[in-house]
Protein backbone atom coordinates (compact mmCIF):
# COMPACT_ATOMS: atom_id res chain seq x y z
CA UNK A 1 0.00 0.00 0.00
CA UNK A 2 1.10 3.21 -0.56
CA UNK A 3 0.88 5.88 1.17
CA UNK A 4 -0.73 9.21 -0.13
CA UNK A 5 -0.63 12.52 0.91
CA UNK A 6 -3.84 12.97 2.89
CA UNK A 7 -4.98 15.61 4.78
CA UNK A 8 -6.03 13.86 7.95
CA UNK A 9 -2.91 12.69 9.01
CA UNK A 10 -3.50 10.05 8.15
CA UNK A 11 0.56 9.38 7.08
CA UNK A 12 1.23 9.50 11.26
CA UNK A 13 -1.48 7.13 12.02
CA UNK A 14 -0.30 4.72 9.19
CA UNK A 15 3.34 4.92 10.54
CA UNK A 16 2.39 4.50 14.38
CA UNK A 17 -0.79 2.98 14.92
CA UNK A 18 -0.70 -0.36 15.46
CA UNK A 19 -3.88 -1.40 15.41
CA UNK A 20 -4.31 -0.30 11.48
CA UNK A 21 -5.18 -3.45 9.67
CA UNK A 22 -2.37 -2.83 6.42
CA UNK A 23 0.97 -3.13 7.79
CA UNK A 24 2.85 -0.14 6.59
CA UNK A 25 6.49 -1.78 6.14
CA UNK A 26 5.43 -4.65 4.61
CA UNK A 27 6.21 -4.53 0.68
CA UNK A 28 10.05 -4.18 1.29
CA UNK A 29 10.43 -8.05 1.86
CA UNK A 30 10.67 -8.83 -2.10
CA UNK A 31 13.34 -6.35 -3.58
CA UNK A 32 15.64 -6.64 -0.46
CA UNK A 33 15.96 -10.70 -1.44
CA UNK A 34 17.13 -9.38 -4.94
CA UNK A 35 19.24 -6.63 -3.87
CA UNK A 36 22.31 -6.63 -5.78
CA UNK A 37 25.31 -5.12 -4.09
CA UNK A 38 25.25 -1.85 -2.83
CA UNK A 39 23.18 -0.13 -5.68
CA UNK A 40 20.25 0.07 -3.82
CA UNK A 41 21.20 0.93 -0.36
CA UNK A 42 20.32 4.32 0.17
CA UNK A 43 21.11 4.01 3.86
CA UNK A 44 24.48 6.73 3.40
CA UNK A 45 21.42 9.17 2.52
CA UNK A 46 20.28 9.25 6.22
CA UNK A 47 23.91 9.48 7.74
CA UNK A 48 24.10 13.53 7.64
CA UNK A 49 20.73 13.48 9.61
CA UNK A 50 21.76 10.95 11.81
CA UNK A 51 24.97 12.54 13.06
CA UNK A 52 23.04 15.82 13.09
CA UNK A 53 20.86 14.67 15.67
CA UNK A 54 23.48 12.99 17.23
CA UNK A 55 25.22 16.12 17.92
CA UNK A 56 22.46 18.35 18.39
CA UNK A 57 19.79 16.38 19.89
CA UNK A 58 21.17 12.89 21.72
CA UNK A 59 24.21 14.85 22.98
CA UNK A 60 22.53 17.13 24.79
CA UNK A 61 19.93 15.47 25.75
CA UNK A 62 22.52 12.88 27.60
CA UNK A 63 24.19 16.15 29.20
CA UNK A 64 20.75 17.35 30.60
CA UNK A 65 20.21 13.52 32.25
CA UNK A 66 23.95 13.82 34.12
CA UNK A 67 23.18 17.58 34.90
CA UNK A 68 19.98 16.32 36.37
CA UNK A 69 22.03 14.23 38.39
CA UNK A 70 24.37 17.04 39.80
CA UNK A 71 23.89 20.27 41.79
CA UNK A 72 25.25 22.52 39.26
CA UNK A 73 24.94 26.22 38.94
CA UNK A 74 26.39 27.92 36.30
CA UNK A 75 29.73 29.48 36.80
CA UNK A 76 29.90 26.46 39.57
CA UNK A 77 31.38 23.33 39.40
CA UNK A 78 29.05 20.68 39.29
CA UNK A 79 28.95 17.70 42.18
CA UNK A 80 27.09 14.64 41.71
CA UNK A 81 24.21 14.23 43.73
CA UNK A 82 22.36 11.28 42.84
CA UNK A 83 18.65 11.50 42.71
CA UNK A 84 18.45 14.59 45.03
CA UNK A 85 17.04 16.71 42.64
CA UNK A 86 13.95 14.68 41.78
CA UNK A 87 13.44 13.83 45.70
CA UNK A 88 13.39 18.01 46.54
CA UNK A 89 10.86 18.12 43.61
CA UNK A 90 8.28 16.49 45.52
CA UNK A 91 8.66 18.99 47.99
CA UNK A 92 8.53 22.40 45.96
CA UNK A 93 5.52 23.89 46.16
CA UNK A 94 6.17 25.37 42.73
CA UNK A 95 6.87 21.98 41.39
CA UNK A 96 3.16 21.01 42.18
CA UNK A 97 1.73 24.24 41.22
CA UNK A 98 3.29 23.88 38.00
CA UNK A 99 2.07 20.91 37.41
CA UNK A 100 -1.79 21.10 38.49
CA UNK A 101 -1.39 24.68 35.62
CA UNK A 102 -0.05 22.73 32.83
CA UNK A 103 -3.03 20.21 33.37
CA UNK A 104 -5.50 22.80 34.40
CA UNK A 105 -4.38 24.74 30.99
CA UNK A 106 -4.45 21.25 29.07
CA UNK A 107 -7.54 19.57 29.69
CA UNK A 108 -9.33 23.41 29.78
CA UNK A 109 -7.83 23.98 26.34
CA UNK A 110 -8.13 20.77 24.80
CA UNK A 111 -11.74 20.31 25.36
CA UNK A 112 -12.83 23.84 24.13
CA UNK A 113 -10.40 23.49 20.98
CA UNK A 114 -11.73 19.89 20.28
CA UNK A 115 -15.88 20.97 20.96
CA UNK A 116 -15.50 24.25 19.14
CA UNK A 117 -13.34 22.57 16.31
CA UNK A 118 -15.59 19.88 15.25
CA UNK A 119 -17.98 22.45 14.72
CA UNK A 120 -15.90 24.21 12.54
CA UNK A 121 -14.92 21.45 10.47
CA UNK A 122 -17.92 20.39 9.82
CA UNK A 123 -19.12 23.77 9.31
CA UNK A 124 -16.10 24.04 6.39
CA UNK A 125 -17.57 20.73 5.22
CA UNK A 126 -21.06 21.80 4.07
CA UNK A 127 -20.27 25.25 2.83
CA UNK A 128 -20.57 25.24 -0.70
CA UNK A 129 -18.56 28.27 -1.84
CA UNK A 130 -16.23 30.19 0.03
CA UNK A 131 -14.30 27.14 1.55
CA UNK A 132 -11.31 28.03 0.50
CA UNK A 133 -10.23 31.18 1.04
CA UNK A 134 -12.05 30.81 4.73
CA UNK A 135 -9.75 27.93 5.06
CA UNK A 136 -6.49 29.91 4.13
CA UNK A 137 -7.92 32.42 6.57
CA UNK A 138 -7.87 30.20 9.50
CA UNK A 139 -4.50 28.96 8.78
CA UNK A 140 -3.59 32.76 10.08
CA UNK A 141 -4.00 32.52 13.67
CA UNK A 142 -1.86 29.48 14.23
CA UNK A 143 0.67 30.36 11.72
CA UNK A 144 1.42 33.79 13.25
CA UNK A 145 4.77 33.83 15.55
CA UNK A 146 3.58 34.09 19.66
CA UNK A 147 5.26 37.01 20.44
CA UNK A 148 2.52 38.91 17.94
CA UNK A 149 -0.26 36.83 19.35
CA UNK A 150 1.31 38.37 22.66
CA UNK A 151 1.42 41.24 22.19
CA UNK A 152 -2.01 41.72 20.32
CA UNK A 153 -3.80 40.43 23.57
CA UNK A 154 -1.68 42.27 25.90
CA UNK A 155 -3.27 45.51 24.10
CA UNK A 156 -6.39 44.15 24.15
CA UNK A 157 -7.08 42.79 27.22
CA UNK A 158 -5.31 45.66 28.91
CA UNK A 159 -7.10 46.29 31.98
CA UNK A 160 -7.95 50.11 31.84
CA UNK A 161 -7.27 51.02 28.32
CA UNK A 162 -7.97 47.73 26.10
CA UNK A 163 -10.53 46.73 24.04
CA UNK A 164 -11.67 44.25 25.64
CA UNK A 165 -12.78 46.40 28.55
CA UNK A 166 -14.80 48.48 26.67
CA UNK A 167 -16.74 46.27 25.09
CA UNK A 168 -18.03 44.54 28.23
CA UNK A 169 -18.31 48.15 29.78
CA UNK A 170 -20.54 48.78 26.77
CA UNK A 171 -22.02 46.04 27.53
CA UNK A 172 -22.99 46.75 31.28
CA UNK A 173 -20.47 44.35 32.40
CA UNK A 174 -18.44 44.87 35.17
CA UNK A 175 -14.32 45.17 33.10
CA UNK A 176 -11.97 42.42 33.96
CA UNK A 177 -8.53 42.33 34.81
CA UNK A 178 -8.17 39.43 32.59
CA UNK A 179 -4.57 38.82 32.60
CA UNK A 180 -3.41 40.12 35.62
CA UNK A 181 -6.33 38.10 37.52
CA UNK A 182 -4.83 35.23 39.49
CA UNK A 183 -8.05 33.46 39.69
CA UNK A 184 -9.10 34.05 35.90
CA UNK A 185 -5.45 34.12 34.05
CA UNK A 186 -5.74 30.41 33.28
CA UNK A 187 -9.05 30.07 31.64
CA UNK A 188 -7.90 33.23 29.64
CA UNK A 189 -4.60 31.27 28.71
CA UNK A 190 -6.70 28.18 27.49
CA UNK A 191 -9.40 31.14 25.72
CA UNK A 192 -6.32 32.59 23.78
CA UNK A 193 -5.02 28.90 23.00
CA UNK A 194 -8.51 28.15 21.53
CA UNK A 195 -8.61 30.91 19.57
CA UNK A 196 -5.41 30.47 18.10
CA UNK A 197 -5.81 26.41 17.51
CA UNK A 198 -8.88 25.49 16.92
CA UNK A 199 -9.12 26.54 13.49
CA UNK A 200 -6.31 23.52 13.20
CA UNK A 201 -8.52 21.40 14.75
CA UNK A 202 -11.14 22.34 12.23
CA UNK A 203 -8.83 21.63 9.32
CA UNK A 204 -8.04 18.43 10.83
CA UNK A 205 -11.69 17.25 11.02
CA UNK A 206 -12.22 19.06 8.10
CA UNK A 207 -9.92 16.40 6.18
CA UNK A 208 -11.41 13.62 8.15
CA UNK A 209 -14.87 14.12 7.07
CA UNK A 210 -13.70 14.86 3.08
CA UNK A 211 -11.11 10.87 3.71
CA UNK A 212 -15.16 9.81 4.48
CA UNK A 213 -17.19 7.07 2.55
CA UNK A 214 -20.33 8.98 1.44
CA UNK A 215 -21.95 5.57 1.56
CA UNK A 216 -22.28 5.51 5.41
CA UNK A 217 -23.70 8.51 5.54
CA UNK A 218 -26.25 7.82 2.55
CA UNK A 219 -27.58 4.47 4.23
CA UNK A 220 -27.56 6.09 7.67
CA UNK A 221 -29.72 8.98 6.25
CA UNK A 222 -31.83 6.02 4.11
CA UNK A 223 -32.50 4.13 7.82
CA UNK A 224 -33.65 7.71 9.35
CA UNK A 225 -30.59 9.03 10.85
CA UNK A 226 -31.00 12.76 11.61
CA UNK A 227 -29.34 16.10 12.93
CA UNK A 228 -28.50 14.36 16.54
CA UNK A 229 -28.44 10.44 15.95
CA UNK A 230 -26.06 11.37 12.57
CA UNK A 231 -23.62 13.38 14.76
CA UNK A 232 -23.89 10.59 17.92
CA UNK A 233 -23.65 7.33 15.90
CA UNK A 234 -21.80 7.87 12.49
CA UNK A 235 -20.42 10.83 12.11
CA UNK A 236 -18.43 11.45 15.23
CA UNK A 237 -17.42 7.59 15.86
CA UNK A 238 -15.92 7.62 11.88
CA UNK A 239 -14.15 10.62 13.09
CA UNK A 240 -12.32 9.13 15.80
CA UNK A 241 -9.03 8.35 13.85
CA UNK A 242 -8.98 12.11 13.26
CA UNK A 243 -9.56 13.10 16.73
CA UNK A 244 -6.95 10.92 17.86
CA UNK A 245 -4.63 12.58 15.86
CA UNK A 246 -5.73 16.55 16.84
CA UNK A 247 -5.56 15.20 20.66
CA UNK A 248 -2.22 14.00 20.42
CA UNK A 249 -0.56 16.95 18.54
CA UNK A 250 -2.60 19.25 20.69
CA UNK A 251 -1.60 17.25 23.80
CA UNK A 252 2.18 17.55 23.26
CA UNK A 253 1.72 21.65 22.44
CA UNK A 254 -0.56 21.93 25.29
CA UNK A 255 1.44 20.48 27.92
CA UNK A 256 4.64 22.05 27.61
CA UNK A 257 2.89 25.72 26.82
CA UNK A 258 5.49 28.11 27.49
CA UNK A 259 5.49 30.89 24.85
CA UNK A 260 2.04 32.79 25.19
CA UNK A 261 3.17 32.54 28.62
CA UNK A 262 6.43 33.53 28.75
CA UNK A 263 5.41 36.32 26.35
CA UNK A 264 2.66 38.06 28.67
CA UNK A 265 3.17 37.00 32.06
CA UNK A 266 6.26 35.02 33.12
CA UNK A 267 3.47 32.92 34.69
CA UNK A 268 2.71 35.56 36.91
CA UNK A 269 0.57 37.18 38.42
CA UNK A 270 3.01 35.32 41.26
CA UNK A 271 2.84 31.87 40.40
CA UNK A 272 -0.57 31.78 38.84
CA UNK A 273 0.19 31.23 34.82
CA UNK A 274 3.51 29.34 36.18
CA UNK A 275 3.11 25.74 34.29
CA UNK A 276 5.91 23.43 34.53
CA UNK A 277 7.47 24.33 31.42
CA UNK A 278 7.62 28.04 32.51
CA UNK A 279 8.98 27.05 36.03
CA UNK A 280 12.19 25.68 34.58
CA UNK A 281 12.94 27.85 32.42
CA UNK A 282 13.05 30.37 34.91
CA UNK A 283 14.76 28.38 37.59
CA UNK A 284 17.53 27.37 35.06
CA UNK A 285 18.06 30.73 32.99
CA UNK A 286 16.93 33.09 35.11
CA UNK A 287 18.37 31.97 38.38
CA UNK A 288 20.88 29.67 36.85
CA UNK A 289 19.66 26.59 39.48
CA UNK A 290 20.82 24.37 36.64
CA UNK A 291 20.79 21.32 37.95
CA UNK A 292 17.80 21.37 39.63
CA UNK A 293 16.09 22.96 36.65
CA UNK A 294 17.12 19.97 34.22
CA UNK A 295 15.13 17.61 36.34
CA UNK A 296 12.22 19.74 36.19
CA UNK A 297 12.68 19.17 32.26
CA UNK A 298 13.09 15.78 31.94
CA UNK A 299 10.15 15.01 34.35
CA UNK A 300 8.33 17.75 31.96
CA UNK A 301 9.57 15.17 29.24
CA UNK A 302 8.48 12.08 30.94
CA UNK A 303 5.09 14.05 31.43
CA UNK A 304 4.58 14.25 27.53
CA UNK A 305 5.70 11.16 26.45
CA UNK A 306 3.54 9.75 29.35
CA UNK A 307 0.44 11.73 28.20
CA UNK A 308 0.87 10.42 24.54
CA UNK A 309 1.76 6.92 25.61
CA UNK A 310 -1.45 6.55 27.29
CA UNK A 311 -3.30 8.04 24.65
CA UNK A 312 -2.07 5.73 22.00
CA UNK A 313 -2.55 2.65 24.97
CA UNK A 314 -6.52 4.05 24.98
CA UNK A 315 -6.55 3.89 21.22
CA UNK A 316 -5.68 0.38 20.82
CA UNK A 317 -7.97 -0.61 23.80
CA UNK A 318 -11.08 1.39 21.79
CA UNK A 319 -10.73 0.09 18.56
CA UNK A 320 -11.61 1.96 16.17
CA UNK B 1 -41.77 25.16 1.75
CA UNK B 2 -38.97 23.31 1.25
CA UNK B 3 -36.68 26.54 -0.66
CA UNK B 4 -38.15 28.35 2.65
CA UNK B 5 -36.63 25.79 4.55
CA UNK B 6 -33.65 25.65 2.42
CA UNK B 7 -33.41 29.60 2.77
CA UNK B 8 -33.45 29.69 6.27
CA UNK B 9 -30.82 27.27 6.03
CA UNK B 10 -28.58 29.05 3.59
CA UNK B 11 -28.77 32.65 5.66
CA UNK B 12 -27.78 31.00 9.20
CA UNK B 13 -24.83 29.11 7.43
CA UNK B 14 -24.05 32.42 6.02
CA UNK B 15 -23.98 34.04 9.35
CA UNK B 16 -21.92 31.36 10.95
CA UNK B 17 -19.10 32.17 8.77
CA UNK B 18 -19.34 35.52 9.01
CA UNK B 19 -18.99 34.86 12.74
CA UNK B 20 -16.01 32.51 12.37
CA UNK B 21 -14.26 35.49 10.13
CA UNK B 22 -15.26 38.54 12.75
CA UNK B 23 -13.95 35.94 15.79
CA UNK B 24 -10.76 35.29 13.97
CA UNK B 25 -10.08 38.74 12.02
CA UNK B 26 -11.07 41.42 14.50
CA UNK B 27 -8.35 40.59 16.95
CA UNK B 28 -6.02 40.89 13.72
CA UNK B 29 -7.64 43.88 12.51
CA UNK B 30 -7.71 45.96 15.79
CA UNK B 31 -3.87 45.15 15.55
CA UNK B 32 -3.28 46.56 12.45
CA UNK B 33 -5.27 49.21 12.87
CA UNK B 34 -3.75 50.15 16.28
CA UNK B 35 -0.31 50.36 14.12
CA UNK B 36 -1.62 53.15 12.09
CA UNK B 37 -2.70 55.04 14.99
CA UNK B 38 -1.26 58.51 16.30
CA UNK B 39 0.25 57.75 19.83
CA UNK B 40 -2.34 59.46 21.05
CA UNK B 41 -5.32 57.96 19.94
CA UNK B 42 -3.98 54.47 20.11
CA UNK B 43 -4.07 54.62 23.92
CA UNK B 44 -7.37 57.16 23.76
CA UNK B 45 -10.27 55.25 25.94
CA UNK B 46 -13.28 54.26 25.00
CA UNK B 47 -10.84 53.60 21.75
CA UNK B 48 -11.39 55.85 18.68
CA UNK B 49 -12.98 53.68 15.69
CA UNK B 50 -12.86 56.56 12.93
CA UNK B 51 -9.14 57.83 12.36
CA UNK B 52 -6.71 59.25 9.65
CA UNK B 53 -4.30 56.53 9.75
CA UNK B 54 -0.71 57.27 9.72
CA UNK B 55 2.46 55.41 8.75
CA UNK B 56 4.91 57.19 11.45
CA UNK B 57 4.88 54.38 13.32
CA UNK B 58 6.69 52.17 10.54
CA UNK B 59 8.87 55.21 9.75
CA UNK B 60 10.23 55.51 13.59
CA UNK B 61 10.75 51.71 13.69
CA UNK B 62 13.21 51.99 11.20
CA UNK B 63 14.70 54.90 11.67
CA UNK B 64 14.80 55.01 15.58
CA UNK B 65 15.54 51.45 15.73
CA UNK B 66 17.81 49.18 13.88
CA UNK B 67 14.81 47.26 13.04
CA UNK B 68 16.25 46.54 9.64
CA UNK B 69 19.51 44.84 11.19
CA UNK B 70 16.88 42.54 13.08
CA UNK B 71 14.71 42.12 10.29
CA UNK B 72 18.05 41.03 8.26
CA UNK B 73 19.42 38.88 11.29
CA UNK B 74 15.94 36.82 11.38
CA UNK B 75 16.32 36.34 7.39
CA UNK B 76 19.66 34.86 7.74
CA UNK B 77 18.29 32.50 10.74
CA UNK B 78 15.21 31.26 8.88
CA UNK B 79 16.62 30.96 5.71
CA UNK B 80 19.55 29.37 6.66
CA UNK B 81 17.84 27.09 8.92
CA UNK B 82 15.18 25.82 6.32
CA UNK B 83 18.38 25.00 3.73
CA UNK B 84 20.09 22.99 6.48
CA UNK B 85 16.97 21.47 7.16
CA UNK B 86 16.11 20.73 3.47
CA UNK B 87 19.57 19.08 2.68
CA UNK B 88 19.61 17.14 5.64
CA UNK B 89 15.87 15.92 6.11
CA UNK B 90 15.72 15.32 2.03
CA UNK B 91 17.70 12.99 1.40
CA UNK B 92 17.03 10.84 4.90
CA UNK B 93 13.53 11.26 4.08
CA UNK B 94 14.07 9.24 0.84
CA UNK B 95 16.08 6.60 2.49
CA UNK B 96 13.90 6.02 5.24
CA UNK B 97 11.01 5.62 2.30
CA UNK B 98 13.05 3.64 0.51
CA UNK B 99 14.04 1.64 3.31
CA UNK B 100 10.64 1.46 5.12
CA UNK B 101 12.56 1.84 8.33
CA UNK B 102 10.69 3.43 11.23
CA UNK B 103 13.01 4.18 14.00
CA UNK B 104 15.14 7.53 12.69
CA UNK B 105 11.59 8.77 12.10
CA UNK B 106 10.55 7.73 15.27
CA UNK B 107 13.58 9.39 17.10
CA UNK B 108 12.66 12.57 15.01
CA UNK B 109 9.45 12.33 15.85
CA UNK B 110 10.75 12.05 19.55
CA UNK B 111 13.04 15.26 19.13
CA UNK B 112 9.64 17.33 18.21
CA UNK B 113 7.60 16.15 20.88
CA UNK B 114 10.39 17.11 23.62
CA UNK B 115 9.93 20.70 25.20
CA UNK B 116 12.44 23.68 23.70
CA UNK B 117 13.70 23.85 27.23
CA UNK B 118 14.61 20.55 27.68
CA UNK B 119 17.77 21.33 24.99
CA UNK B 120 18.00 25.18 25.54
CA UNK B 121 19.64 24.55 28.84
CA UNK B 122 22.79 22.30 27.92
CA UNK B 123 22.94 24.21 24.35
CA UNK B 124 23.59 27.10 26.28
CA UNK B 125 26.17 25.55 28.58
CA UNK B 126 27.88 23.98 25.43
CA UNK B 127 27.81 26.75 23.26
CA UNK B 128 28.80 29.28 25.70
CA UNK B 129 32.35 26.91 26.19
CA UNK B 130 32.32 26.75 22.49
CA UNK B 131 31.98 30.53 22.43
CA UNK B 132 29.26 30.11 19.72
CA UNK B 133 26.73 31.83 21.65
CA UNK B 134 25.48 35.13 19.86
CA UNK B 135 26.75 33.97 16.31
CA UNK B 136 24.20 33.50 13.65
CA UNK B 137 25.45 30.12 13.13
CA UNK B 138 23.96 28.80 16.75
CA UNK B 139 20.68 30.18 15.79
CA UNK B 140 20.68 28.28 12.38
CA UNK B 141 21.76 25.44 13.89
CA UNK B 142 19.11 25.23 16.83
CA UNK B 143 16.73 25.95 14.65
CA UNK B 144 17.19 23.38 12.06
CA UNK B 145 16.18 20.87 15.30
CA UNK B 146 13.04 22.68 14.91
CA UNK B 147 13.10 22.95 10.87
CA UNK B 148 14.03 19.87 9.90
CA UNK B 149 11.62 17.34 12.01
CA UNK B 150 8.88 19.13 10.40
CA UNK B 151 10.45 18.57 6.76
CA UNK B 152 11.13 15.19 7.12
CA UNK B 153 7.56 14.41 8.16
CA UNK B 154 5.94 16.62 5.29
CA UNK B 155 8.27 14.64 2.61
CA UNK B 156 7.75 11.27 3.74
CA UNK B 157 4.58 10.46 2.43
CA UNK B 158 5.65 12.62 -0.48
CA UNK B 159 8.37 10.12 -1.45
CA UNK B 160 6.20 7.04 -0.05
CA UNK B 161 3.58 7.90 -3.02
CA UNK B 162 6.19 7.77 -5.49
CA UNK B 163 5.99 4.12 -7.12
CA UNK B 164 9.13 1.98 -6.58
CA UNK B 165 9.33 0.66 -10.54
CA UNK B 166 10.22 4.49 -11.29
CA UNK B 167 13.57 4.39 -9.13
CA UNK B 168 13.81 1.04 -10.23
CA UNK B 169 14.11 1.42 -14.22
CA UNK B 170 16.18 4.23 -12.95
CA UNK B 171 18.79 2.29 -11.16
CA UNK B 172 18.62 -0.25 -14.05
CA UNK B 173 20.17 2.21 -16.69
CA UNK B 174 22.46 2.75 -14.29
CA UNK B 175 21.81 6.14 -11.93
CA UNK B 176 23.57 6.10 -8.91
CA UNK B 177 22.12 6.94 -5.18
CA UNK B 178 22.26 10.82 -5.35
CA UNK B 179 21.23 10.99 -9.16
CA UNK B 180 18.42 8.67 -7.83
CA UNK B 181 17.54 11.51 -5.22
CA UNK B 182 18.28 14.52 -7.12
CA UNK B 183 17.22 13.92 -11.15
CA UNK B 184 14.06 11.34 -10.16
CA UNK B 185 12.71 11.70 -6.83
CA UNK B 186 12.57 15.23 -6.04
CA UNK B 187 11.30 16.45 -9.08
CA UNK B 188 8.47 14.00 -8.44
CA UNK B 189 7.98 15.87 -5.24
CA UNK B 190 8.55 19.15 -5.91
CA UNK B 191 5.31 20.53 -5.10
CA UNK B 192 5.59 18.75 -1.60
CA UNK B 193 9.30 20.04 -1.13
CA UNK B 194 7.55 23.34 -1.50
CA UNK B 195 5.24 23.49 0.86
CA UNK B 196 7.74 22.00 3.38
CA UNK B 197 9.77 24.75 2.70
CA UNK B 198 7.28 27.60 3.32
CA UNK B 199 5.92 25.63 7.07
CA UNK B 200 9.80 25.17 7.75
CA UNK B 201 10.65 28.94 7.16
CA UNK B 202 7.68 30.06 8.67
CA UNK B 203 8.39 27.93 11.54
CA UNK B 204 11.83 29.21 12.03
CA UNK B 205 10.68 32.74 11.93
CA UNK B 206 8.02 32.37 14.08
CA UNK B 207 10.76 30.17 16.99
CA UNK B 208 10.97 32.31 20.01
CA UNK B 209 12.85 30.11 22.69
CA UNK B 210 15.85 29.33 21.15
CA UNK B 211 16.63 33.19 19.94
CA UNK B 212 15.63 34.31 23.02
CA UNK B 213 18.60 32.19 24.83
CA UNK B 214 21.25 31.80 22.69
CA UNK B 215 20.64 34.99 20.41
CA UNK B 216 23.48 38.02 20.92
CA UNK B 217 22.73 41.56 21.18
CA UNK B 218 23.17 42.10 17.62
CA UNK B 219 22.05 38.75 16.03
CA UNK B 220 18.81 38.59 18.15
CA UNK B 221 15.51 38.08 16.00
CA UNK B 222 12.82 40.27 15.87
CA UNK B 223 11.08 38.10 17.36
CA UNK B 224 13.29 38.75 20.52
CA UNK B 225 13.32 42.24 19.91
CA UNK B 226 9.98 42.81 19.97
CA UNK B 227 9.97 40.40 23.22
CA UNK B 228 12.09 43.03 25.11
CA UNK B 229 9.95 45.77 24.20
CA UNK B 230 7.01 43.94 25.61
CA UNK B 231 9.84 43.51 28.26
CA UNK B 232 10.55 46.77 29.15
CA UNK B 233 7.01 47.44 29.58
CA UNK B 234 6.75 49.66 26.56
CA UNK B 235 3.17 51.51 26.32
CA UNK B 236 3.97 53.09 22.59
CA UNK B 237 1.65 50.74 21.36
CA UNK B 238 1.23 52.03 17.83
CA UNK B 239 4.65 51.50 17.55
CA UNK B 240 4.12 47.96 19.55
CA UNK B 241 1.52 46.90 16.85
CA UNK B 242 3.69 48.16 13.80
CA UNK B 243 6.51 45.71 14.93
CA UNK B 244 4.09 42.97 15.45
CA UNK B 245 2.43 43.91 11.75
CA UNK B 246 6.01 43.95 10.29
CA UNK B 247 6.78 40.44 11.77
CA UNK B 248 3.77 39.23 10.89
CA UNK B 249 4.23 40.28 7.15
CA UNK B 250 6.45 37.09 6.17
CA UNK B 251 4.16 34.00 7.31
CA UNK B 252 0.90 35.70 6.15
CA UNK B 253 2.41 36.74 2.53
CA UNK B 254 3.23 33.04 2.45
CA UNK B 255 0.13 31.57 4.04
CA UNK B 256 -2.11 33.32 1.30
CA UNK B 257 0.51 32.92 -1.72
CA UNK B 258 0.83 29.55 -1.09
CA UNK B 259 -2.92 28.73 -0.30
CA UNK B 260 -4.66 25.80 0.62
CA UNK B 261 -1.75 24.05 -0.43
CA UNK B 262 0.05 24.13 2.79
CA UNK B 263 -3.02 21.96 4.75
CA UNK B 264 -1.99 18.96 3.69
CA UNK B 265 1.46 19.64 4.91
CA UNK B 266 0.32 21.14 8.18
CA UNK B 267 -2.36 18.58 8.81
CA UNK B 268 -0.18 15.47 7.90
CA UNK B 269 1.99 15.23 11.27
CA UNK B 270 4.74 17.51 11.15
CA UNK B 271 3.31 20.56 12.72
CA UNK B 272 4.72 23.27 14.58
CA UNK B 273 3.61 26.78 16.55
Amino acid sequence: MVWAPSPSGAGLLARFGRGNATAPFAPAKPLRARRAGSALSMRALAVPMLLFLALMVALPLGYAVWLSLTDFRFGQEAGFIGLRNYRAMLYDPDFWNGLYVTFYLYVLSLGLQLVFGCYLGMLLNRLRFGRRFLQTVLMSPFLLPPVVIGMMWLVILDPSLGAANWILQSLGLPPSLWLASPRIVVPVFALLDTWQWTPFVALLVLGGLQTMPDGIADAAAIDGARGMSMLRYITLPLLMPTLFIAVVLRSVDLLRFFDLIYITTQGGPGTASQTLNVYAFRRGLEFFDMGYASALMITLAAVVFGVVLALSRFRRLAEW
Amino acid sequence: MVTARVRVARVTQTLEVALVCAVVLIPVAWMIASSLKHSVEVTRYPPVLLFTPTLDNFSQLFTMLPFFDYFVNSLVVAVGSTALGLLLAVPAAFAISWHRVSWPATFVLFTRMAPGTLFVLPWFILFTKLGLIGTHSVLILTHTVVTMPLILWVMLPHFDSVPRSIFESALIDGCRQFDCLLRVAVPLVTPGLTVAAILAFISSWNFFLFALVLGGIDTKTLIVLSFNFVGEGSTDWGRLMAAAVVISAPPILMIFAAGRGLIGGLTNGAVKE
